[in-house]
């Protein structure tokens, strides 16, 4: 009898721990949230679409593009996200609809100080969770909309709950385990707070790369005020100038991004191949021989090698107009 | 001569073969620029093709409609094909919550089957 009574009392404890996350344990938030942010933030504007049967990455997806403006239902987007032979969805398609609605999507860095100081900053963020465990992981997409450092809780929008209060420490394990994934789908133009360059970039260049420059192109520009000392951006925008067919623009941009960053491998082949396109393949030999040099088992070397094939040999003079260097 | 002439045909048609993919003059997107700069080389070594036809044949068998499989792949960067391809079965696919939920009831009225706990009302 005691001993059923024992097993009994600690199975109900088990259980209790695992449905309610241990109370007792200390708060975890006071700690995470960065310097400078409010203690207690609540997107209370961002919509709900309640999930269907294993369709929360629709659901999630809806919530984050519907609250940047975009006019949407999660019905809208099981055609395009949802995978029937997993009952889920998979991140690099919801990374994919985030820029076929012409948003940025912006994946975090794997931290909680991101996490928070993005829905600081008016962005819901889409999380993966894990909220079991072995053979079923139960992989979950949710929406953190807000955190409570006083009562140490977040709120999520979330299945078929619109406002899903959870412990701070429950959330953060369960994103944790997840592989500490999540993403904002920012209006092209927009900078998140604490941005990491590469990060953004990446994200807005895949726009451009899935045939929609004249998003890419805002959020490049933004790029080149937000990191005024950096390369790339400019890169980035001589590109878009180049692939319109402004050769001067995008010239003048290369040698932007050359004087930011010297050792541009990308900005010297970009720049060479335009000024050979422009007439002036002496000045462009010039570029791509110090390419050259850079991208030695780089992975540019190839392009780097392709473009200089196509540089008319020394002979070949420069006609009027071109720059000296 | 003639010799020569296919001593240098078979030099070519190796070397040829070491590199597959003789990369196009042009410029260097933005998309790879970044990712040059973040990345190691070795992603330049898959095949972006291969890649795509891979995914491509994983979403019919995953159950994607015939008619949305071309535009779910073109949606796809390089970079992102190059995850999914081989691995569409494994990658979390975020679903359902409830599920788990389900396990756990599951769990609770086997335990209380087996009079483990007591905490189902039960019938009058």
């Amino acid at each position: 009898m005691m001993v059923v009574a024992r097993a009994r009392a600690a199975a109900l404890a088990v259980i209790g721990c695992a449905l309610a996350g241990c109370a007792a344990s200390p708060p975890v938030l006071p700690a995470l949230v960065p310097q400078g942010l409010p203690p207690q933030v609540e997107l209370d504007g961002t919509p709900f679409f309640a999930q269907q049967r294993y369709q929360c990455g629709p659901a999630a997806l809806a919530t984050v593009l519907a609250a940047s403006g975009v006019e949407i239902t999660a019905d809208e987007l099981v055609s395009e996200v949802y995978l029937p032979g997993r009952r889920g969805s998979l991140q690099p398609e919801l990374v994919a609809a985030t820029r076929s609605r012409g948003r940025v999507p912006y994946v975090l860095p794997p931290e909680t100080g991101a996490l928070l100081a993005a829905v600081a900053g008016g962005e819901p963020v889409l999380v993966l969770q894990q909220l079991g465990a072995g053979p079923w992981p139960g992989w979950h997409y949710a929406v953190l909309v807000g955190y409570d450092a006083a009562r140490d809780r977040v709120v999520l929008r979330s299945g078929l709950e619109p406002r899903k209060e959870t412990t701070a420490a429950d959330f953060l394990a369960s994103w944790d385990r997840g592989g500490r994934w999540a993403l904002v789908a920012l209006q092209p133009g927009t900078i998140p707070p604490q941005a990491d360059l590469e990060r953004y970039l990446e994200a807005a260049a895949g726009l451009e790369a899935a045939g929609r420059p004249q998003d890419a192109a805002p959020a490049y520009a933004a790029a080149a005020r937000h990191w005024p000392d950096a390369a790339l951006p400019r890169l980035a925008l001589a590109n878009l100038a180049y692939a319109s067919g402004d050769l001067v623009t995008a010239e003048r941009g290369y040698r932007d991004a050359i004087r930011l960053d010297p050792g541009s491998v990308a900005a010297r082949n970009n720049r060479a191949e335009a000024l050979n396109r422009m007439g002036c393949p002496a000045a462009a030999r010039r570029e791509i021989e110090a390419a050259r040099d850079l991208a030695v088992g780089g992975p540019l070397a190839r392009e780097v090698e392709a473009t200089a094939r196509e540089i008319p040999p020394a002979p070949v003079a420069d006609r009027d107009g071109c720059p000296a260097h | 001569m003639g010799s020569r002439f296919i001593v240098w045909l078979v030099c070519m048609a190796v070397l040829n073969l070491g590199s597959p993919m003789v990369a196009q003059a042009g410029i260097v997107g933005t998309l790879q620029a970044v990712q040059a700069s973040t990345r190691a080389a070795d992603l330049a070594t898959v095949d972006a093709a291969l890649a795509r036809d891979e995914v491509r044949a994983q979403f019919v068998a995953l159950g994607v409609a015939p008619e949305q499989v071309e535009a779910r792949v073109a949606a796809l960067t390089d970079a992102e094909l190059r995850t999914l391809a081989g691995q569409m079965a494994e990658l979390p696919a975020g679903g359902d919550a409830l599920a788990v939920i389900g396990i756990v009831f599951l769990v609770l009225l086997i335990l209380e089957a087996v009079g483990v706990i007591d905490i189902f009302k039960k019938f009058p």
